[in-house]
């Protein structure tokens, strides 16, 4: 049963992702003074566009590279459905929701993005993937240590037990440690969300998404929805583990975790909009040795047992 | 086991007397040794969890004496594992080596190799195990030989100074430790009593003399010189066992000594340096089997995390942390082994096809080498500990290992384990960058026309060899139930046992947490299939891609144009400077000729601990031949001085 509600989970949110991107594309728009797209479906339309043009390929690339959209896509939905949001610790599916396997499919998006970067033969796109590891070294310790802390206040590292621990209130924001920790692992997922200044993937032409330059037609359709997913997926594994307002109810689990989600979705438009894009090893890296610091915190306080 | 042994030591003989007839006499060589390492790994299967002794005959000196315990079964298991696949690559990998020097020799060398590394393992006293010790180091130094160059005699200078001063290191700490127990057997050591100071400093001298053999920081400066020097099949052997059996005997001190809490903290923190430098350092190297050789350091300080937390577990009296300690450790061992032995044999394919070592001119092998290119594929996301693969099993068990440890009071084991599990982390992040490796030789352009249109796939026995250890990186991680349930009989047999594999496929660590490795596959599988039900259901144009060109911002595009192993580190080398210390030149040759641009990271840590040393020998060595000064005459005084002072010493008496 639980593992027909993660399939169920996974399609729903698959379909609903792109109206969520529309929200938020229309609100962007909006705060730029621009006239943007009409309603909010405009990024369901775009894909449809996109699957019924032609594709192109670089000659040189092989399997890497043409089955990277795929992949990208099956690596993003593998990450939702071990996101615990409408089953319970306990049932069968809850043993594949673990947060190294959820850290470890993110290591293989990242695994696929550069792999199919460089066989593209493109030179941005070799660049993009480069930057794309490199983002994950900065962002990796920060996560990491968050994660740690809320490990170690939970004794478990199961993502449903942790959700349940947290909703019960055995563990939470009145301990110093895992409030500290919420911060840090905020702005981590921020990043790894790829949003503007550390990143912004609609802008494919940029350097950061050089791969996704040389995708074309339904690849480049699939490819793209596939970074929606990442997106929602990071989004996801913060809600779930700070802010786990979860019901017994399966599907009014899901509803509300999709509302949930997708508000901050289309509100991190907000921060969006603000400056200018950073430079990978000057401002990021200042940027992240602040989030570093935080989450250093968060770890001292647990080793010192406030 | 002994079988076993036998039909090394046949196929030893045979090669030798085959000598006349190469190219069938290196056949027959690995063949035998293919099928002694096909019994072996039944046989070390099977008995895994007995222990067996056997007694050659009485005459012999010390009358040697052979144990089998279960972790020497497990580690022989390794062994043949390894040497099966590494054999069956060889019977046609050797003939790279046809011009070079004699096969039948190869061979010989390659049966003694794995039966010295068995006999190490089974032996059970101080005598025979140090002479099967350094037989192993001296017969795998003349492997190394057969790439005959002035980079591998020195790579074997290298690998043999610090053999033998680790081979000192191991001698004095078995003498103190006999001097105590009062006899030579390893049966004698178990729970020798003796002071903390005495038990620190053979801990120290054990820990230096393995550490070195494994490749630990700071003690892994020989390993990337010498396994890129070596034939890849002896590369894969050397990288993924031979390194092992340092651990091997870390592991056994432990078990003999009275453990203090700080002998596992400290083991731990290597562990985290070496995982973290090794690493970086293989990050940087242009070479790919000397980036192969930094990942093993990088790989031993995984296990010797795990490692650490057991021993850590057993000094605090708690046989949980102990044993997923031990667990995690051991499962790496294999795990290791498998996919760092898959590696170097798909990069000893991608050698025998180009000829060339370096990375930067290979390039779009996959067209050309399309099973070796799945070898490296899977071999790369086993060592990135991607799921469902092996390395992905034992690092979870490895987390949870030090995130057990981390819950333990006092500041500073927590702080150490706290800061290991970052350090583990941050080296995962980096060994996804690996991908390059596999990236950079076989996706995209050629950046070399000449090799690539020279290439081809791989012969059959060679293929066979890549198979077997892919299969294993699926079985290693699918399979985890099973293997962990053996790896436990094992640890259970010095340890204390929890329950890690609970009914229905999982596996457990010891904070009651349970995953599906199959589940996990299967989630997997699912979600990869999901986007292709998509296209067709939402019909999406599948028309053939028409093939072009990348796109260059509207220039001509030419292959220079695209990512080399370089710059794709690029940005991490910058952020890493105080590491690397690496000197960019920028040769500019006029106008029309390409700039020549060369940067050559170093190892600083050679200039820190290992020129110094080399220095003052040096020095030494050159005072002390000013008595050798070629002057019949002078020597004729030395012997008459020496023979005066023998009469002083002989008065005095």
């Amino acid at each position: 049963m639980s593992i027909f509600f993660m399939l169920l989970q996974v399609v729903v949110i698959i379909m609903l992702a792109p109206l969520f991107d529309g929200m938020a594309r229309v609100l962007r728009a909006r705060l730029q003074s621009r006239r943007g797209p009409s309603d909010f479906f405009q990024t369901y339309r775009d894909i449809q566009k996109l699957f019924k043009r032609g594709r192109t390929v670089p000659e040189c690339s092989h399997w890497v590279f043409r089955f990277g959209p795929y992949t990208l896509f099956g690596a993003g939905a593998a990450l939702l459905a071990v996101i615990p949001i409408s089953y319970n610790a306990g049932s069968l599916a809850s043993y594949a929701s673990d947060i190294f396997v959820v850290l470890y499919i993110g290591a293989m998006l990242r695994f696929i993005f550069g792999a199919a970067s460089i066989d593209s033969g493109n030179p941005f796109a070799g660049v993009g993937g480069s930057r794309e590891q490199m983002l994950a070294v900065f962002v990796e310790p920060v996560m990491m240590s968050s994660l740690l802390v809320v490990m170690l206040l939970a004794k478990t590292s199961n993502l449903a037990e942790i959700q349940m621990l947290v909703q019960n209130g055995d563990i939470g924001y009145q301990m110093p440690a895992f409030a500290v920790a919420s911060i840090s692992f905020l702005w981590a997922m921020y990043v790894e969300c790829g949003r503007n200044p550390y990143d912004l993937a609609e802008a494919e032409q940029e350097i950061q998404e050089g791969v996704l330059g040389e995708y074309a037609g339904a690849d480049f359709g699939i490819a793209h929805a596939g970074l929606i997913l990442k997106q929602f997926a990071m989004i996801g594994m913060f809600l779930t583990i700070f802010e786990p307002w979860t019901f017994e109810n399966s599907f009014l689990a899901l509803i509300v975790f999709i509302l949930k989600a997708g508000i901050f979705y289309v509100a991190a438009v907000f921060i969006d909009n603000f400056g200018p894009r950073y430079k990978l090893l000057t401002s990021f890296k200042s940027n992240a040795i602040v989030a570093l610091c935080v989450s250093s915190v968060a770890l001292i306080l647990y080793i010192v047992g406030v | 086991m002994t079988q076993v042994y036998l039909i090394y030591l046949v196929g030893c003989v045979v090669s030798l007397l085959l000598y006349k007839k190469n190219n069938l006499a290196a056949k027959v060589g690995f063949s035998i040794s293919a099928v002694a390492s096909l019994i072996g790994v039944f046989y070390f299967l099977i008995n895994i969890g007995e222990t067996s002794t056997y007694n050659f005959s009485e005459q012999l000196l010390y009358s040697p004496n052979f144990t089998l315990e279960p972790v020497g079964n497990f580690f022989s298991f390794v062994i043949s594992l390894i040497a099966l696949a590494s054999s069956i690559y060889a019977i046609q990998y050797s003939q790279e080596y046809e011009k070079k020097g004699s096969l039948a020799v190869m061979a010989f060398l390659f049966n003694a190799f794995i039966l010295s590394m068995l006999l190490v393992v089974s032996a059970s006293d101080v005598f025979w195990f140090m002479i099967y010790w350094e037989i192993m180091t001296v017969v795998s130094a003349f492997l190394i030989c057969f790439n005959d160059s002035k980079s591998s005699l020195k790579a074997i200078m290298i690998y043999l100074g610090v053999a033998h001063f680790g081979g000192m290191c191991i001698l004095s700490a078995f003498l103190l430790l006999a001097s105590q127990s009062g006899s030579l057997e390893f049966s004698s050591f178990t729970s020798v009593e003796m002071s903390p100071l005495y038990a620190s400093a053979i801990f120290i001298l054990a820990l230096v003399g393995f550490g070195s053999k494994a490749g630990m920081f700071p003690f892994h400066v020989w390993l990337p010189k010498a396994h890129p020097a070596a034939p890849s099949n002896i590369s894969a052997l050397m990288s993924g066992v031979m390194i092992k059996l340092g651990l091997f005997g870390i592991i056994k001190f432990c078990l003999w000594l009275p453990i203090q809490e700080w002998w596992g903290l400290l083991i731990v923190v290597l562990g985290a340096l070496s995982s973290l430098l090794g690493v970086l350092y293989a990050l940087i190297q242009h070479d790919y089997k000397a980036l192969l050789a930094y990942h093993s350091v990088e790989n031993i300080g995984i296990i010797l995390l795990g490692i650490g937390t057991g021993v850590y577990g057993i000094a605090i009296n708690s046989p949980i942390l102990a044993t997923i300690g031990f667990l995690a450790g051991l499962y790496h061992v294999v795990n290791h082994a498998i996919f760092k032995g898959l590696l170097f044999l798909a990069a000893g394919s991608v050698l025998f096809r180009t000829h060339t070592r370096e990375i930067e001119v290979l390039g779009g092998l996959a067209k050309k080498m399309p099973f070796t290119a799945i070898g490296m594929f899977v071999g790369v996301m086993g060592i990135a500990a991607l799921p469902p693969l092996n390395g992905f099993v034992s690092e979870w068990f490895t987390y949870h290992g030090m995130i057990q440890g981390a819950l333990s009071e006092g500041i500073l084991p927590r702080t150490v384990f706290t800061l290991s599990v970052i350090a583990l982390a941050l080296t995962g992040v980096l060994v996804v960058i690996h991908l390059k490796l596999y990236a950079v030789i076989f996706a995209g352009t050629p950046r070399d026309k000449k090799i690539w249109d020279n290439a081809k796939e791989a012969p059959l026995s060679m293929l066979v060899g890549m198979f077997i250890l892919i299969v294993g990186c699926f079985a290693f991680g699918i399979g985890a139930s099973v293997v962990t349930e053996n790896i436990m009989t094992v640890v259970t047999s010095f340890s204390g046992a929890y329950e890690a594999t609970p009914d229905g496929g999982f596996i457990a660590s010891t904070l009651g947490n349970k995953i599906s490795l199959p589940l996990i596959t299967m989630v997997l599988v699912g979600a990869m299939t999901l986007p292709f039900l998509i296209v067709v259901i939402f019909r999406a144009n599948k028309t053939k891609p028409r093939e072009t060109d990348p796109w260059a911002c509207g220039f001509k595009y030419s292959s220079r144009m695209q990512m080399v192993a370089g710059p794709f580190t690029g940005d991490l080398r910058r952020l890493m400077e105080w590491l690397f210390r690496s000197k960019p030149t920028v040769e500019d040759r006029g106008y029309f000729e390409p700039v020549v641009y060369t940067d050559k990271p170093k190892d600083i840590w050679w200039n820190a601990f290992y020129a110094p040393i080399i220095n003052l020998t040096m020095y030494c060595v050159r005072k002390i031949g000013l008595l050798q000064n070629g002057s019949t005459s002078a020597y004729s005084v030395y012997i008459l001085l020496g023979l005066c002072l023998f009469l002083v010493i002989s008065y005095l008496l």
